[in-house]
């Protein structure tokens, strides 16, 4: 019972622990090729070598700042679109043939039309991620403020708020649970299309630098920079909740409270 | 109520309409092929859709393959970790890390081992389409109420029985939306992975277009990407309904 409590406690350190055993007893069986499946020491001498030839650092700092950049230009604006159409309901009535249309294209299928249009700068990314994650915090954001209960927004008239206050202090806090959902979610996507992008508009950041290491035969590299694209998705799942724990930190007292 | 559902209807097309007149003018002032507006690209749509149907059956074929794939290893595979709560709580980081590793950097490795084949692209499919279908299986069946398992054992049931008649279908709902972003992300790289290990299908199509400075025949082939997603989306949909009928007749009567 002591060792499972521990167990417990530990479980982060724990998982990955059993991933990096399993990998490393995965290579020295060498059920594949040891050149294809180097153990974890190679992987690890592979990281350290970009780490200190500064690669590393200036490749992902460009694909976490350009996911980073997307994630909050699409949530301001899948949020700004949702409370519009909360406003004004033919806005909302409107848009949500684009929203089917557009939700389903692949930001594969855009970089090569967008490469044409936009150059191969910092538009490129801002377009692919924008037009890719918006929808998640769209969507849950104007299903959400939509859902907001009756007796909230009466008890708002009835202490003489304005629309306006309603809108802004009673259903936008109302629906920042849903929001941060979408938004968690869209974090996801955004890395992935920011990968994706740099793997095809081929000039910089780390999906540039994993296919040209992989054209290079340099395995190892390869690996340890899937696990820094992991690591990436940590990162930002990490400042998210923590910027939802900021604003929506009543309602996670509440329904967390459970262990 | 026809007036109302004609001001429904123009409710809906105005804005798309409004798009569309920009955009073409846009392109008429433009005046080049690179920036081609909704009527060329209707042209080309008219011009080249025996070829780009020919190209999306192939995406299509491996997107769904990869998809089934995914989903007849994680979703038993989920259960059992939603069932084995030790193991189950130990991997949920490990799922959390894996969740965050993007697709398509999954690429370089998997055509070390797979080659560009249908294989390998069939292989990062299900990938991607395997982990919304793990993790929403996996907290599904973690929170399957108490007294199901109670019953369960009211029953006698084994334990196989229990996963199969208690744990499958109380997890079913969250499945389903597993199963809509497994779809999606399916479709998604499917594309993806077409373009990255060029040989055939739609994704190669838009980049052969691109590549010959055939912009609208590009926005043909993203136009049918589209439309199939729609079309897809909704049919997942219809099955939703008509399978899960009685979880929304449940939430329908809460509510």
């Amino acid at each position: 019972m002591a060792l499972e409590r521990w167990i417990l406690r530990f479980r982060s350190l724990v998982s990955l622990a059993l991933i990096l055993a399993v990998w490393q007893g995965v290579a020295m069986l060498e059920l594949g090729p040891r050149k294809y499946f180097p153990p974890i020491p190679d992987v690890a001498a592979g990281f350290w070598s970009m780490l200190l030839s500064g690669e590393l650092l200036a490749g992902d700092s460009l694909t976490l700042g350009r996911a980073l950049v997307g994630i909050v230009g699409s949530s301001l604006i899948g949020i700004g679109l949702a409370l519009l159409g909360e406003m004004v309901p033919a806005f909302r009535s409107a848009f949500r043939p684009i929203a089917a249309i557009v939700q389903p294209i692949p930001p594969a299928a855009l970089v090569p039309m967008a490469i044409f249009m936009l150059g191969l700068g910092f538009k490129l990314y801002a377009f692919v991620i924008i037009l890719v994650t918006i929808w998640p915090p769209y969507l849950n954001g104007a299903a959400a403020l939509a859902a907001v209960g009756d007796v909230e927004v009466k008890t708002g008239r009835m202490l003489g708020l304005s629309e306006r206050d309603i809108l802004f202090r009673i259903k936008l806090p109302a629906a920042w649970p849903e929001i941060f959902a979408g938004i968690r979610y869209a974090a996801t996507i955004s890395l992935i299309a920011v990968v994706v992008a740099e793997m095809l508009a081929g000039r910089d950041g780390l999906g540039f630098m994993l296919i040209r290491k992989a054209f290079a035969t340099r395995i190892p590299e390869v690996y340890a920079l899937m696990f820094v694209c992991a690591f990436n998705g940590v990162v930002l799942n990490a400042l998210i909740n923590l910027l939802r724990w900021r604003i929506t930190g009543w309602h996670m007292r509440m329904t967390e409270r459970t262990p | 109520m026809k007036r109302l559902a004609d001001k429904s209807f123009w409710n809906a097309v105005w804005l798309p309409v409004a798009i569309l007149a920009v955009w073409q003018v846009l392109a008429m002032r433009a005046h080049t092929p690179l920036f081609p507006g909704p009527w060329q690209t209707l042209l080309a749509i008219s011009k080249l859709y025996p070829q780009i149907v020919g190209q999306l059956g192939f995406t299509l074929s491996r997107a769904g393959i990869g998809f089934l794939i995914a989903a007849v290893l994680m979703v038993p595979l989920g259960i059992l970790l939603g069932r084995l709560k030790l193991l189950g709580k130990v991997l949920e980081p490990a799922i959390d890390m894996l969740a965050t590793l993007p697709p398509p950097a999954v690429v370089p490795i998997v055509m070390l081992f797979a080659g560009t084949g249908d294989a390998a692209k069939i292989v990062i499919i299900a990938y991607a389409a395997a982990v919304p279908l793990l993790m929403n299986t996996y907290e599904a069946s973690r929170t399957v109420h108490p007294s199901a398992n109670l019953v369960a054992r009211a029953l006698h049931l084994t334990k196989l029985e229990a996963m199969l008649h208690i744990d499958l279908p109380a997890a079913l709902p969250m499945i389903a939306t597993g199963v809509r972003l497994a779809v999606s992300s399916a479709l998604l790289v499917a594309v993806t992975s077409e373009m990255l290990l060029a040989t055939n299908g739609i994704g190669v199509f838009i980049q052969r277009q691109q590549e010959n400075f055939q912009i609208s025949g590009g926005l043909a082939g993203i136009a049918f990407i589209s439309l199939a997603g729609l079309i897809i989306n909704s049919i997942v949909f219809q099955f939703e309904k008509r399978w899960l009928f009685w979880h929304y007749r449940n939430a329908n009567s809460k509510g």
